[in-house]
């Protein structure tokens, strides 16, 4: 476990997104503004390394999933300022090979269903205690797999298999809701079986307890985490593009700062 | 080998699997809601413990299966070829193609095998999955291949596709004959003609052969159970002996054996006049029965006939094809 706060974790893990797109000018940070605390949560708080297992569902979301692994010690810290290059092993979108994570990939909507193959694993040969936590993101669940997945899991009852999703309301096109409305969330996945949780997804202390109590239930278990692909950073224009941030290194001089200003 | 018409067998592969299966606890055997006709229920009523019904959720099956053989499992996934590959092409791809995964996805009624329609028919599966990096692509011909190929592949290094006849096999091979995943077998040598053929068209190529030996062409049989990685050696070889070479398959010409073996002669410098028999970049519609559907799409044993006579610009009528009528519990080619 890192020794600092879950809040302070979460702008750290901003801080480390800010550095690995800035060289590019621009990239997928708005998934890591987002997700800051939902992975502060998970890799600082939930995950046991060595007996959990992590899908990160969308793959674009694994410059947060790299730097939280870095900060507990999963990934060369070092690495992360390969982030994105030729040749680097920290691709910019995760593929199915990319450290820090047991699993993650840039076609969407298909993490779940690795999620629940390795929740079967774990039943198939009787590790009990172990825990798969998958996150997903909210534009995802428009692809059907996601529902297939859903189902079979509740089916089974794959108790130890837990979703992060990041309902930040942002996919390429514009806000999720304005392209299919997916609400209500958390009825859609009881509805399926699911215990279900709907949080302030920046709250840190809402999600652990959120995160504690849908694991605890015998069903599998979603935390839906609301949340905003600019939060965090003050300094973003109001119109940023939250799929794709376009960061050019005065603003990213100025996030950086911001995030020091909070002690990251 | 035996001689036509065959005698057949049901679930061979089903049983070879479950022998597998008793000695190897890896495995772990899929099912996309169509146990028995994949002959798994065989496996389901001996080893429940390791059987998962994924349901119908083609897409989901495929994301399982590639977590459970990170996990080191070694996953056989069922379904038909068309479900196995057309509907889950992308989840092959990312969760089981790219990370180089031991899935073993075994997918039933080639071709137009299936009175079912064009969405039962897989007449692409070949080309789709000869398409994924790293996937060796399996065509078997008869039950005793059929009852060994699930030992054959299980250790196959990365993702492997097998296509198996669904309901009574024929029995082509003696049993003592092994499947050999890294040479196509020369069953025939003839300086006329070569015939190279994949999977369930061999009964009809070999009928064919005897057709063309007896009108004095003189034929090679080349039987290829592995598309890819293609034996490229053995297909080359096969063609410097002959004058013309015909690869059969039922499946379409685009993409398959008939690719394969046009890849293998041209990067060869082989020169030899290749002609591809299979699906003709059609559908195939219009069956009550899979026999309709050979005759009428060019898969019968005439139709090789024929299109070895074109190929070898003989003159007049071609030979008709001489089958031997198949009893019940028989089977021979169309």
């Amino acid at each position: 476990m890192p020794d600092v706060a879950l809040p302070l974790l979460a702008d750290r893990i901003r801080a480390h997104a800010v550095r690995m797109v800035a060289p590019q000018g621009f990239g997928y940070l708005g998934q890591a503004l987002s997700g800051a605390e939902l992975f502060a949560v998970l890799y600082g708080w939930a995950l046991r390394p060595g007996t959990d297992a992590v899908v990160v569902s969308p793959g674009h979301y694994v410059v947060a999933a790299y730097a939280a692994a870095a900060e507990i010690g999963l990934v060369d810290p070092a690495l992360l300022a390969t982030y994105g290059r030729n040749d680097s092993t920290l691709e910019a979108i995760g593929t199915e090979r990319s450290p820090g994570m047991d699993l993650t990939g840039g076609s969407l909507g298909q993490g779940l269903s690795a999620a629940v193959g390795f929740a079967l694993s774990d039943r198939l040969r009787g590790r009990d205690d172990a825990v798969t936590y998958a996150v997903l993101s909210d534009g995802e669940m428009e692809e059907g797999q996601v529902w297939e997945a859903a189902l079979w899991a509740a089916h089974h009852r794959l108790g130890q298999l837990v979703v992060l999703l990041d309902a930040n309301n942002s996919q390429v096109d514009g806000p999720v809701d304005t392209i299919t409305t997916l609400e209500p969330l958390a009825a859609k996945w009881e509805s399926f079986g699911w215990a279900a949780r709907d949080v302030d997804g920046h709250d840190t202390d809402a999600l652990v307890d959120a995160l504690g109590a849908v694991t605890a239930d015998e069903r599998p278990g979603v935390v839906i985490a609301r949340t905003s692909t600019r939060h965090g950073l003050d300094c973003l224009p109001a119109d940023a593009d939250g799929h794709f941030i376009k960061l050019p290194q005065q603003l990213a001089t100025a996030a950086l700062a911001e995030l020091a200003a909070r002690g990251a | 080998m035996r001689s036509a018409p065959y005698p057949t067998r049901s679930k061979a592969y089903g049983h070879g699997l479950l022998a597998l299966a008793r000695r190897r606890a890896e495995v772990v055997c899929l099912s996309g809601d169509l146990t028995r006709q994949c002959e798994v229920d065989l496996f389901q009523d001996a080893l429940p413990d390791r059987f998962i019904h994924a349901g119908m959720a083609e897409a989901h099956m495929m994301g399982m299966a590639g977590a459970l053989a990170r996990r080191g499992h070694i996953p056989f996934v069922h379904t038909f070829g068309v479900f196995a590959t057309r509907r889950p092409f992308d989840q092959i791809v990312n969760a089981i193609g790219y990370p180089r995964l031991p899935v073993r996805i075994i997918g039933f009624m080639p071709g137009v095998s299936s009175p079912g329609g064009p969405s039962h028919q897989a007449v692409d599966d070949m080309a789709l999955m000869r398409a994924v990096p790293g996937m060796t692509v399996v065509d078997v011909a008869d039950a005793v291949e059929a009852a060994q190929v699930a030992a054959a592949v299980v250790d196959v290094p990365g993702p492997v596709y097998v296509r198996l006849r669904r309901g009574d096999t024929p029995v082509v091979f003696d049993d003592a004959d092994p499947l050999d995943l890294h040479h196509a077998r020369l069953l025939r040598q003839g300086d006329a003609v070569a015939l190279i053929s994949a999977g369930m068209m061999l009964p009809a190529v070999l009928a064919a052969a005897d057709t063309l030996d007896a009108a004095g062409m003189a034929t090679t049989v080349l039987h290829v159970p592995v598309v890819k990685p293609l034996d490229a050696a053995s297909v080359v070889a096969a063609a410097a002996r002959a004058q013309v070479v015909l690869s059969v398959e039922n499946h379409s010409i685009v993409g398959g054996l008939g690719s394969a073996v046009a890849e293998a002669l041209a990067e060869a410098g082989s020169g030899r006049r290749l002609v591809r028999v299979g699906l003709a970049d059609t559908y195939a519609e219009g069956a009550r029965d899979a026999a309709h559907l050979f005759t009428k799409y060019g898969l019968s044993t005439q139709a090789v006939v024929d299109a070895a006579w074109v190929a070898l610009g003989r003159g007049g009528p071609p030979p008709a094809a001489a089958l031997p009528p198949a009893e019940v519990g028989e089977y021979a080619p169309v």
